[in-house]
């Protein structure tokens, strides 16, 4: 079997290189996975819990991909980058889980950070509705999480890779495995339902 | 399908909001930790349900495993003590077969055939005796004539029958 290649990746965190780490996982160094996990954890934890909105679940998912990514190491041949395989694997758990969960939602909402009643995108977006930007702050939270699980599995995962994660259209193809042409169509399908989910707030 | 930028701009504003959604303090500094040590139980569990499988179905091979897991000179000891009996074995197999090359020399005459003669070498060695009868299986003194199956009409191994009703 041949050694994975170090496929540059514009994402990943400076240090070992991330070819380096993966052959020493595959060799079975755990410290290596161990720094692995460390690198990509708050990336795929954060995808999966959008697109679950549980924390629970989406510990679970996070859990399982890299336990699934560790077991299947030496399937990977180093054709993309381990940051794109193993998001891969993540939102391909996810979407069975989901699919097996069919509206059975629990939403279990993360918090939200400190930054975010000071965010100007957001103070903007509110501060006309209410004075009381915290408690419309968590408000605002349950109802675009409702909105969110409302889209398909497919719709929800372009939409969370592309505006929430910040993930191109090229990586989201690679992730998905279809076209470009497929991910446009599927984001802007996805934004014009949210737009009418959330038609209440936002200023249109 | 045209997108102009403007479209979505409020939305994606909104959708802002869900990058400030952070887990439980301290969370990230536990992950790794979980995931490694769920990876090395999930390692040490395939091997110990190899040794359960062992267990349930061949209890006598997993108690002999737990000795010489136990005892590692065992195993040394027990494969020196196979290799000495089967050397022993080759050595005995050897030397039967030397014995048995002619069959003819070494066949006993009738005489021979004593009650305190070994019996396994009588029954295959035997030639005809004064009956006829063969009573050996080796193909060489099978050859003699048998007058019958069980012998002659004369042979003192016949005897007649005699029956008298009771009471009379």
């Amino acid at each position: 079997m041949s050694e994975p290649t170090a496929v540059p990746d514009q994402n990943a965190p400076s240090g070992t290189l991330e070819g380096d780490l993966v052959r020493r996982a595959r060799r079975g160094e755990m410290a290596a996975y161990d720094e692995l996990v460390r690198r990509y954890q708050e990336r795929i934890y954060a995808t999966i819990y959008h697109m679950t909105a549980n924390h629970e679940d989406a510990n679970d998912l996070t859990q399982e991909s890299f336990i699934k990514a560790y077991s299947a190491l030496k399937s990977f041949k180093g054709g993309s980058s381990f940051y794109t395989w193993l998001y891969r694997i993540a939102v391909n758990k996810t979407i069975n889980f989901l699919k097996q969960r069919r509206n059975k939602h629990h939403l279990s909402l993360d918090d939200l950070d400190f930054n975010a009643e000071h965010d100007p995108d957001l103070v903007s977006l509110i501060s006309e509705k209410t004075p009381h930007r915290e408690v419309n702050l968590s408000e605002l939270q349950k109802k675009l999480n409702e909105a969110l699980m409302k889209l398909s599995e497919s719709h929800r995962t372009v939409v969370v890779l592309h505006d929430v994660q910040g993930v191109s259209h090229d990586e989201i193809a690679a992730i998905v495995g279809c076209n470009i042409g497929t991910v446009r169509s599927r984001l802007f399908y996805a934004r014009q339902q949210l737009q009418g989910y959330l038609a209440d707030y936002i200023k249109t | 399908m045209s997108e102009t930028p403007d479209d979505f701009d409020d939305l994606k504003r909104l959708l802002k909001l869900k990058q400030h959604e952070v887990p439980p303090p301290g969370y990230f500094n536990r992950l790794a930790g979980d995931v490694v040590s769920r990876i090395q139980a999930g390692e040490s569990g395939g091997r110990r349900s190899l040794l359960e499988r062992i267990d349930t179905q061949w209890p006598r091979l997993a108690a002999l495993l737990r000795i010489f897991e136990a005892k590692p000179g065992l195993i040394g000891g027990l494969a020196t003590s196979l290799c000495v009996l089967l050397l022993a074995a080759v050595a005995l197999v050897d030397r039967a077969d030397q014995a048995t090359d002619s069959p003819l020399a070494a066949l006993p005459t009738a005489q021979g055939v004593s009650a305190g003669q070994d019996l396994a070498s009588a029954v295959q060695l035997a030639p005809a005796d004064d009956s006829g009868i063969t009573v050996s299986t080796n193909p060489v003194s099978s050859l003699q004539p048998a007058a019958t199956l069980f012998g002659s009409p004369e042979s003192p191994l016949f005897q007649p029958a005699a029956f008298t009703p009771a009471g009379q």
